[in-house]
């Protein structure tokens, strides 16, 4: 073990000591709510000093050896032979079947991952320990309800960090799983409000058919390489068996991050769990899925090219069809969680450009998708987080989570409203923030497919960049109207009850998290040298850094092609505005605040009762008519019956409204791909439930056929 | 082709102020006392708003909504004013044969000048109907037709009051346009100017007196410039805006009333 | 020029079956023309004038003393709608079974009302806005409001667009903010000077109305007006209706955006109304019709009238051809406002908004009056009863226009000069008639007794056709509002009265 394994041990302890904490301790006294999120921000903190220094080039490496095997299972002495699991000898004399395992170790892609990651849960974990603290009895929105909770946040966190630095198969799985565990438990956490139960199993259920194709997969690769560790498996011969287990493990990985048609469980259960747990499960955790493909990348290289433009229509769709819905949504936690689904299309874009550059040999195509997928996973890692911790601070001031009630609850609650409008720049990726240079820099990489030579790569390459087009526009369109209603709106009843605002651990993740966004975009090439650094596995140094045209400029990796450079930006418009506020100040007379308040001109009318402006519902109306081919949107218009007036004097006072709008639109995938499987999988369930009869000598007879089976099957395959 | 259509005819436009034109110098406006000493009992009779009262003879053009009765009755007495400076910066200086002393009204005259002064060469109009007939309308939206194009002189419409820097008023002030006109005119940023354009505006025409009209406008917002005619000019509208401007040729020191020959 | 005589005075009994005789009247082809009250001291008279059969049917009832509420016309004849709203805000009584009864020129709640017919001239009312009713709509949908003081140099009212955020499913007008009490200003007022208020009721139509008021006054009289003033009446009525038209399509070429041909067209407006002015003094051809005649003659002679027009005719056709050639043009019309034939025919929409919708009534023609009987007039119809069915028609009329101005400056060259103006005695009485302006058909109901008007009823069509806004939004989203306000070309002053 080396000094910085110590410290990913440390990590892992806190978090564990985090959950135990919480369980134990409970909720019962509002003073040690916070203490399991305290303790795992120290945690978080751990493992973000680790991976800072596995990204620095530093040896981090757990090994298991010690550890585990004491609790080792000796077998025979025979073994199982050349394939599997080959027993080695312990050091106490026991066969150590766990002897396989190299422990926990991060090399630079897992210390990359790992800072972005936990840079954020650090930031997030700060946010729930405020939001636990938040007043109230249990029961409460503000706050949980009872114990479980931290102990969901920190197996979660717990699962990315073994998930980032597992270095064999086993213990991959065995995180994965974790992580599964984890999100059910979040998202299911509030079980009794409308529609989480739901939501949790259809989390649970994703999360275990990703499972057991990253297990089928693995296993796949892991019986032709002969062992567990996720280092030997690249030396598996190239064949039609590692290209199956490349596709296995990417859909798999494209599952977790929700690729169409996967992406049916991010909103719902994104929206389930209760506060910052959806920075944790959509902001943290979601990198999780980013890693695999990257480390499938860098250890098994492409899959075949017709999988590599599958790969990029489908992540066209999933943009498009993410931003559609997140423009049309009604809730504030639909639409950033349906951003996610947006952003998972962009990123995998910029992954299929390097797929594609690797099954060309072009080493600056590669580096150029990677590099765009790569900043994308920041900007998005830190503007995502921030959205769903501010968007907490928000519901828990309004107590609402629909948007025509949240106009102007900015006001309200200040830091959140704040945290709400630097997030949503930053996705809608308007310079100067961290969104726009990935954004950019996407672009630029999909624009690079005059130079691949293939017409049906260079075809798909046009289809996915005016996709993300289009998806630029529509991410416009979205977080104008978050930013324009929620956060700068007029409220439509004045003194409502509020709530506090974020507390201190709020606001100081609120402050890191934006400054990050905007960080991010003034130190670009920083960024970029330290995103070239963990990149290292998988492709040769200095592919990423010739990005950098020069320190402050940035390129798409190919010179000539393009420049741009944010941190100019970062200097040229706060000059402006500096020059801007001068002139101002001189010719107002030396008095620029002093403004005449006045109410808004509204044509001198008399006034109506009701909404008398753009509501968010009719806001998205454009987009829900010009999308109506995505969106599959039904909009109706009724005449509902007119009462009988009342003749005498108070004619129409109480008068019936007389027309009502509607409008539905529909998932797509959801409606034609899964729920016509709704009533057979209905039925294989029903059937599946019999064998739950509950008598003993069922069970015993389905344990007996089921170790005869396996006899079987191994004495075959020998 | 329509770019090829609109070069067909050359330039329309008229050179006033800056050179003079024949239709401008040919405008009619109310009317106007050419022998102040004569009798004017029969011509009281005659006017069917009371804008004529008999001794001495004295005409309110602020008040006449040239019906022509006096005109063609007593020719030799009365006629009708001719010229585009019909406007008057007080009310009282629409009366002719004119009333007010140079040093009355340099008064009034130095108060609209500071205000106009920053912004001459360019500015904004609003209009607010208050209850017209509609023609006014049609007289002011004449003024952006190629004959008279406003905009080379550099006046615009605009939609928003608080952009204006002009409250174009006209229509006899209905009551149900008295709370709208004076938001409006709140909403106006300081400078602002208020020409009442129209009979109606400023006196309130034959549709006063009546139990939805307040007699003009001059009781709901100040007045700067009061411009009769029912309906005005194209010309004498400009003409106002250049006299609330300070920017007639020939109004130096400061235009007193529209009367000429 | 009154057609039959009216059924006369009788009681609120055999208002049920004078309303049968309306709605009879109307289901058979022809169309409710007016419907307005008038105070007979402590009594008040509803009278509904009826275009049936080819000429205008006047029915009188007389309620009882003392009875505030009537059964109300709208159940039977759906075009009552607005007038039953104006007896209701000026008079107080409720018309039973009124679909929705809100303020519309008068939002008052309590105290004086104006009673035009009461020779009581109230003191000033302010309408209230706390009389306006509730104004609830269904989830999903929000009011945009629009005015009064709206963007442009425009007349003041009030649209209510109800509106999920696109499409417009419903809309609501105020048009209370220009009420003048016109209609109580009358009163008293000599007949000879009543002609100068009725120039002023609708200024973009002064001609139209002051020939309809002069002609009920000489109806009254029994005045013939001379020839050569008929058709000086006639000329100044159609320079009217030239710049009405140029005036719709100017509106509606500046709201498409075409620059050159907002341009042109106001020139061709500027040089129709300078013409007009170069004729009579005023732009507008006011202080130009009078009881009895005209007071003089046109300020050109006639070849002179035949030059200007011709001339404006060469330049006016070429700059028409091309604008109906413009296809972004016409595709902003078309299919735009659309208004169905059997509800324009139901409501018996006026002008050239009902002749779009393939009505063919034109009070010109179908009920001539002055010169008109003697000059020959075609009628322009279309079927779609869209905007571009109504520019279409304004066309039409146009090209109709120039050919009768034609006609006119031959026949007054060709007239001998006589006297312009006959006699027009003072008399008691009271009269109904009627003149086309460009919106359609005015009509005018005078009541004169001891010298003095006591009522005067002066219907715009605007008033009568503005109602039918509410239906032509069929599938339009909000950038079409402007072309469809335009394509209805009507003067809100007409219908705030």
């Amino acid at each position: 073990m080396s000094g910085y394994g110590a410290v990913l041990a440390v990590g892992l302890i806190l978090l564990a000591v985090a959950a135990a904490a919480d369980l134990l301790a409970g909720v019962r006294r509002p003073a040690w709510r916070p203490v399991p999120y305290l303790i795992g921000t120290a945690g978080s903190a751990c493992l973000l000093t680790a991976g800072a220094a596995a990204l620095a080039g530093r040896s981090v490496a757990l090994r298991s050896a010690g550890l585990l095997g004491t609790v080792a299972i000796t077998t025979g002495a025979s073994g199982t032979g050349g394939r599997g699991v080959t027993p080695a000898a312990g050091a106490n004399g026991h066969v150590s079947l766990f002897a396989d395992l190299a422990g926990l170790g991060a090399d630079r892609l897992s210390g990359l991952f790992l800072v972005v990651a936990f840079a954020a849960a650090v930031a997030v974990s700060l946010a729930f320990a405020s939001w636990a603290a938040g007043t109230g009895r249990a029961g409460d929105t503000a706050g949980p309800a009872r114990r479980g909770l931290g102990a969901g946040y920190a197996l979660a966190l717990g699962s990315v960090a073994v998930v980032l630095t597992a270095q064999d198969a086993f213990t991959f799985l065995f995180g994965w799983e974790s992580l599964t565990l984890a999100f059910w438990l979040l998202a299911g956490f509030r079980r009794h409000a409308p529609g989480r139960p739901l939501a949790a199993l259809i989390t649970l259920a994703f999360g275990r058919v990703s499972g057991a194709c990253l297990l089928a997969g693995l296993v796949l690769l892991a019986t032709r390489s002969g062992s567990l560790a996720l280092a030997d498996l690249a030396h598996v011969a190239p064949g039609p068996l590692r290209a199956t287990a490349v596709v296995l493990l990417l859909a798999g990985f494209a599952v977790k991050v929700g690729m169409v048609p996967f992406q049916v469980w991010l909103p719902r259960g994104y929206a389930a769990a209760p506060g910052p747990a959806r920075a944790i499960m959509a902001g943290v955790a979601v990198n999780v899925g980013f890693y695999g493909l990257w480390r499938t990348l860098a250890l098994l290289g492409p899959p075949p090219a017709v999988v590599t433009d599958i790969l990029l229509i489908l992540a066209s769709a999933t943009a498009v069809l993410g931003i559609a819905h997140a423009a049309v949504q009604g809730s504030l936690q639909r639409v950033i969680a349906y951003s996610s689904v947006e952003n998972t299309g962009l990123i995998l874009a910029g992954f299929g450009v390097a797929l594609i550059g690797a099954a060309r040999g072009s080493h600056s195509l590669v580096a150029v998708g990677l590099l765009a997928a790569t900043l994308q996973v920041i900007a998005h890692t830190a503007a995502k987080s921030l959205l769903f911790c501010s968007s907490a601070g928000i519901e828990a001031a309004a107590h609402s989570d629909d948007l025509d009630s949240l106009r102007g609850s900015a006001r309200l609650a200040p830091w959140s409203g704040t945290g709400l409008a630097v997030g949503s720049l930053t996705l809608a990726g308007l310079p100067p923030t961290a969104g726009f240079v990935s954004e950019w820099f996407l672009l630029e990489a999909l624009m690079q497919q005059f130079r691949v030579p293939g017409l049906g790569d260079r075809l798909v390459l046009a289809i996915t960049g005016a996709a993300v087009a289009l998806t630029a526009g529509f991410a416009g369109v979205t977080f104008v109207r978050l930013i324009g209603l929620v956060v700068l709106g007029r409220p439509l009843r004045e003194g409502r009850a509020s709530g506090a605002d974020a507390g201190l651990g709020g606001r100081l993740c609120i402050a890191v998290l934006g400054v990050a966004c905007l960080a991010l975009a003034a130190l670009a090439p920083l960024e970029i040298r330290l995103i070239g650094a963990g990149l290292a596995p998988v492709l040769p140094a200095g592919a990423v850094t010739a990005a950098l045209r020069s320190p402050w400029v940035l390129q798409p990796v190919f010179a000539g092609f393009s420049i741009l450079s944010p941190s100019w930006l970062w200097i040229v418009m706060p000059a402006l505005l500096v020059v801007v506020g001068a002139g101002a100040w001189l010719l107002s007379g030396r008095r620029p605040l002093h403004v005449r308040r006045v109410p808004a001109w509204r044509s001198a009318t008399a006034g109506v009762t009701g909404h008398d402006s753009y509501t968010a519902f009719g806001f998205a109306n454009p987009t829900r008519r010009v999308l109506a081919a995505v969106l599959h949107t039904q909009a109706e218009v009724t005449r509902l019956e007119a009462e009988e007036p009342d003749i005498d004097g108070d004619s129409g006072r109480d008068a019936a409204p007389h027309v009502e709008y509607s409008s539905d639109v529909v998932e797509v995938v959801d409606e034609y791909l899964y729920r016509p499987f709704r009533m057979p999988f209905r039925m294989l369930v029903q059937f599946a439930q019999r064998l739950q009869s509950g008598r003993l000598g069922a069970y015993l007879a389905y344990m007996l056929v089921a170790l005869l089976a396996v006899l079987a099957v191994v004495t075959g395959l020998h | 082709m329509w770019a090829l259509r609109g070069l067909r005819h050359g330039v329309l436009t008229t050179r006033w102020p800056a050179r003079p034109d024949e239709y401008a110098a040919a405008t009619r406006g109310p009317a106007t006392v050419f022998a102040p000493s004569a009798d004017g009992a029969d011509l009281a009779r005659l006017c069917p708003v009371g804008a004529i009262s008999p001794d001495p003879l004295r005409i309110d053009k602020g008040a006449c909504i040239l019906c022509g009765r006096c005109v063609a009755a007593r020719p030799d007495v009365v006629g009708w004013s001719a010229g585009p400076a019909q406007a008057a910066i007080t009310r009282t200086g629409l009366v002719v044969p004119a009333q007010e002393t140079e040093q009355s009204l340099a008064a009034v005259s130095a108060g609209l000048r500071a205000r106009t002064t920053a912004l001459r060469r360019s500015v904004h109009l609003r209009h607010v109907d208050a209850g017209s007939d509609g023609s006014e309308e049609w007289e002011i939206l004449a003024l952006l037709n190629p004959v008279y194009d406003i905009h080379r002189l550099g006046l615009f419409f605009t939609a928003s009051p608080r952009h204006a820097d002009v409250l174009l008023v006209t229509g006899a002030g209905g009551h149900g346009m008295a709370g709208p006109l004076r938001e409006t005119y709140d909403a106006m940023p300081h400078p602002k100017v208020v020409i009442a354009v129209g009979t109606d505006a400023v006196g309130g025409g034959i549709v006063s007196p009546s139990y939805a009209t307040s007699g003009g406008v001059g009781d709901i917002v100040p007045v700067d410039v009061w411009l009769p005619g029912s309906p005005p000019s194209p010309f004498a509208i400009l003409s106002a805006l250049l006299l609330a401007l300070g920017r007639l040729p020939d109004a130096l020191p400061s235009p007193v009333s529209g009367e000429q020959r | 020029m009154t057609a039959t005589a009216g059924l006369g005075s009788t009681s609120a009994d055999n208002l049920t079956v004078s309303w049968e005789r309306v709605a009879a009247e109307v289901a058979a082809g022809g169309r409710l023309a007016d419907l307005f009250a008038t105070a007979r001291g402590d009594r008040i008279l509803i009278t509904a004038q009826v275009a049936a059969r080819g000429g205008m049917m006047t029915i009188d009832v007389l309620l009882p003393p003392g009875q505030h509420s009537y059964p109300a016309l709208t159940p039977l004849v759906r075009a009552a709608f607005w007038y039953e709203r104006e007896i209701h805000d000026l008079f107080g009584i409720v018309p039973a079974g009124h679909p929705r009864l809100e303020p519309l020129v008068l939002p008052a709640s309590g105290g004086e009302l104006p009673r035009p017919g009461d020779p009581r001239q109230p003191a000033a009312i302010w309408p209230d806005p706390a009389a306006l009713p509730l104004h609830v709509i269904g989830p999903g949908m929000f009011t945009i409001p629009h005015g009064p003081v709206r963007s442009g140099v425009v007349e003041s009212i009030e649209y209510l667009v109800e509106t999920p955020g696109e499409d417009i499913p419903h809309l609501n007008m105020r048009p209370f903010y220009k009420h003048r009490g016109i209609e109580k200003r009358f009163e008293r007022m000599h007949p000879g000077d009543g002609v100068l208020l009725a120039e002023r009721t609708e200024g973009i139509a002064s001609v139209a109305h002051a020939i309809a008021y002069c002609q009920a006054l000489e109806a009254i009289a029994g005045t013939d007006v001379p020839w050569p003033a008929a058709l000086v009446r006639v000329l100044h009525a159609e320079l009217e209706r030239l710049a009405c038209h140029l005036d719709v399509i100017v509106r509606l070429a500046d709201g498409a955006g075409l620059a050159v041909a907002t341009a042109r067209f106001g020139w061709h407006k500027e040089r129709v109304l300078r013409l007009t002015g170069q004729l009579c003094g005023s732009r507008f051809g006011r202080g130009v019709v009078v009881p009895g005649g005209v007071t003089f003659p046109p300020l050109l002679a006639p070849a002179r009238i035949l030059a200007a027009v011709s001339e404006l005719d060469r330049q006016l056709s070429p700059d028409i051809r091309l604008l109906l050639g413009s296809a972004s043009f016409l595709d902003r019309l078309r299919r735009t406002g659309p208004l169905p034939a059997d509800r324009a025919a139901e409501h018996g929409a006026l002008g050239p908004v009902g002749r779009a919708s393939a009505s063919t009534d034109d009070a010109r023609v179908a009920r001539a009056y002055g010169a008109y009987s003697s000059l020959g007039l075609t009628v322009s119809s279309r079927r779609d009863g869209d905007a571009l069915a109504r520019l279409e028609v304004r066309v039409d009329e146009i090209e109709s226009t120039v050919h009768l101005l034609r006609q006119v400056a031959d026949e007054l060259g060709e007239a001998e000069p006589g006297q312009l103006r006959a006699d027009c005695p003072a008399a008691d009485g009271r009269a109904l008639a009627w003149a086309e302006a460009p919106q359609g058909e005015v009509l005018y109901d005078v009541c004169i007794n001891e010298g003095r008007i006591t009522r005067c009823r002066s219907r715009s069509a605007s008033f009568h056709n503005l109602v039918l806004m509410h239906e032509v939004f069929a599938g339009d989203i909000l950038t079409d509002f402007p072309f469809i306000e335009a394509s209805f070309g009507l003067s809100v002053a007409g219908v705030a009265g």
